[in-house]
């Protein structure tokens, strides 16, 4: 069987899996992940939520980290969730801002 | 370690917010039926047994059932701390309903010693209710303005079931307080509710109830709309509160309006007008930066839920108008104008603040829904976003049908005409249906969840 390397762009493309259901965005061009780190078989992944007290705190994080140990070579993944710098819609991607309606 | 073991920290179990939207839904649905079969109840001055015993329903069965439910799956994520005690919340459950089912009833039939004994259960579901809140804002990690809110919240609903409560005991005999031997608790519980006949017995009967409804429909749900709506039209819109202090200067001259209004309405005074203009200055101050807030949104577009929610803040215009020609000194009390106090109390519970609570309805029930359907496939399958889970046609029709119906209703009350009545809670209630049709659609995904497998290594669509 051959193993799958893991790197950048897969862990992301993964992530890209995880919306966030009250915008209807996926949370990589929603602009809410921060960085990504990969140590062998454990990634963590730094990440922000549109507002402090989202409902969708737990639920978001949890895909996250679900998504993440659902790949193949990946046995731990920490999901490290901060409010500094805080989001702001300027963080998206220009997919995101079209698909949420965004303004200038 | 269990990579779900997250899931919920903040929110209570799914099905405990979800049986309070149940029971008030069902509380408005009986409500506006009601009206339909009986619409002269409305046309007619309001001090009767008949609309005491709706006004209480909608009040207690429909409007405070939800706020209540809401309250404990919002409060703790709103917060972000947890909720005191869920076994709390089942129980005060329990005596919530009972309470006011009895109270109802026994409004209807103007038994008022009953009307005591089931307002103490509820009263007691009340007292849990606080209790529950209070302890989990005391575990809030920073204090803020929506938790100011809140807690003002709870100290009007303190006040509102003690005054209700005093009203009630106000009305009663108590022949059995003075045959009782003095060591007999019960002697001592009827000393008590005499002593609280004798002092309600010094305010004028139609003021008491007037400060009771005021302070009820204001100081709980008004407060907490605005507090709440501080926190959640940002984060719907993706806007950010633009006036610190503004929102704060809205949130004192709420509690200093109110506090001055039960007094001056209780005791009939013809200071009420000026409480009232201190009410009208903090609505006008919470809808600048309401308008602030909206104007800077990055969202361009409004979902219905939203859309709902605003009208209902719109509302509060023509009722702060309202409220300052009734509180105006010397206003003679005509059939007319005892009728726009008909209007007044209709305009506030089922324009204001219920158009914003079904707002609010189709944020919490799809979330409840997607929560306990979808949160533990996020990630791993592709599942429906909120909006997927209810028809936005059905929604614009609710809106419209709700709309019209509080309008035409208000000018049938207005003039006392029970055809016309008819007529606009007849809309109100076609607007519940769409609502029932849209909440069942929402439901079904808890018994048919739609999730599918996911595209796993989509292309890349090139924006990385």
């Amino acid at each position: 069987m051959n193993a799958i390397e893991l790197d950048e762009p897969l862990v992301v493309e993964t992530l890209r899996q995880v919306i966030d259901p009250e915008i209807d965005c996926n949370i990589v061009d929603l602009g809410l992940i921060y960085g990504v780190n990969i140590e062998g078989s454990t990634i963590r992944v730094q990440m922000t939520l549109t507002t402090q007290g989202c409902p969708m705190h737990e639920s978001i994080a949890s895909g996250v980290k679900m998504a993440l140990l659902n790949v193949e070579g990946v046995k731990d993944a920490q999901v490290q969730v901060v409010w500094d710098p805080p989001w702001h819609p300027s963080m998206m991607t220009d997919y995101g801002r079209a698909r949420v309606g965004l303004r200038a | 370690m269990n990579p779900q073991s997250n899931l919920g920290a903040n929110a209570p179990s799914v099905t405990l917010p979800l049986r309070f939207m149940v029971t008030g839904l069902l509380s408005l649905v009986t409500g506006v039926l009601w009206l339909v079969l009986r619409p002269d109840i409305l046309a007619t001055y309001h001090y009767n047994q008949f609309v005491i015993a709706l006004t209480h329903l909608f009040v207690l069965g429909w409007l405070c059932t939800i706020v209540m439910g809401a309250m404990y799956q919002l409060v703790p994520v709103a917060l972000e701390t947890k909720l005191y005690s869920e076994r709390l919340a089942a129980w005060q459950f329990g005596f919530h309903v009972v309470g006011f089912i009895g109270m109802v009833w026994m409004f209807w039939i103007w038994d008022m010693k009953h009307v005591g004994h089931f307002g103490s259960i509820l009263a007691a579901g009340a007292a849990l209710f606080v209790y529950n809140i209070a302890r989990t804002l005391l575990r809030v990690p920073r204090w803020t303005l929506i938790a100011t809110a809140v807690a003002s919240a709870l100290a009007w609903l303190s006040l509102t079931v003690l005054a209700g409560l005093t009203i009630a005991a106000g009305k009663c005999t108590y022949e059995a307080a003075d045959t009782l031997a003095p060591a007999n608790p019960l002697a001592a519980m009827l000393r008590g509710l005499k002593a609280a006949a004798t002092f309600a017995a010094h305010f004028d009967t139609i003021g008491a109830m007037h400060a009771h409804a005021h302070l009820g429909v204001l100081g709980v749900f008004v407060m907490l709309m605005v507090g709440i709506s501080y926190k959640l039209v940002p984060m719907f819109t993706l806007s950010e509160i633009q006036n610190q202090r503004r929102t704060w200067i809205s949130v004192v001259l709420l509690n200093a309006g109110l506090l001055g209004s039960f007094v001056t309405i209780l005791l009939r005074s013809r200071f009420k007008f000026v409480f009232a203009l201190v009410l009208v200055a903090g609505l006008a101050t919470y809808g600048l930066e309401m308008i602030a807030i909206l104007r800077a949104r990055k969202r361009r577009a409004m979902d219905w839920g939203l859309r709902y929610f605003l009208t209902a803040l719109g509302l509060l215009a023509p009722l702060s108008a309202l409220a300052l020609v009734l509180s105006w000194p010397g206003l003679p009390l005509t059939p007319f104008t005892g009728q726009l106090e008909n209007v007044y109390g209709f305009l506030a519970l089922l324009g204001v603040v219920s158009f914003a609570i079904i707002g609010m309805f189709y944020k919490i029930i799809p979330f409840l829904v997607w929560y306990g359907s979808y949160s533990k496939q996020i990630g791993l399958r592709k599942i429906p976003s909120l909006a997927d889970l209810y028809s936005p046609g059905l929604q614009s029709i609710g809106y419209w049908t709700w709309l019209v119906g509080v309008v035409s209703t208000s000018v049938a009350i207005a003039l006392g005409n029970a055809a016309a009545v008819r007529c606009g809670v007849g809309l109100l209630a076609v607007s519940l249906f769409v609502l029932g049709v849209n909440v069942a659609k929402m439901l079904s995904h808890m018994v048919h969840p739609r999730s599918k497998p996911l595209n796993l290594r989509p292309a890349v669509e090139g924006h990385l």
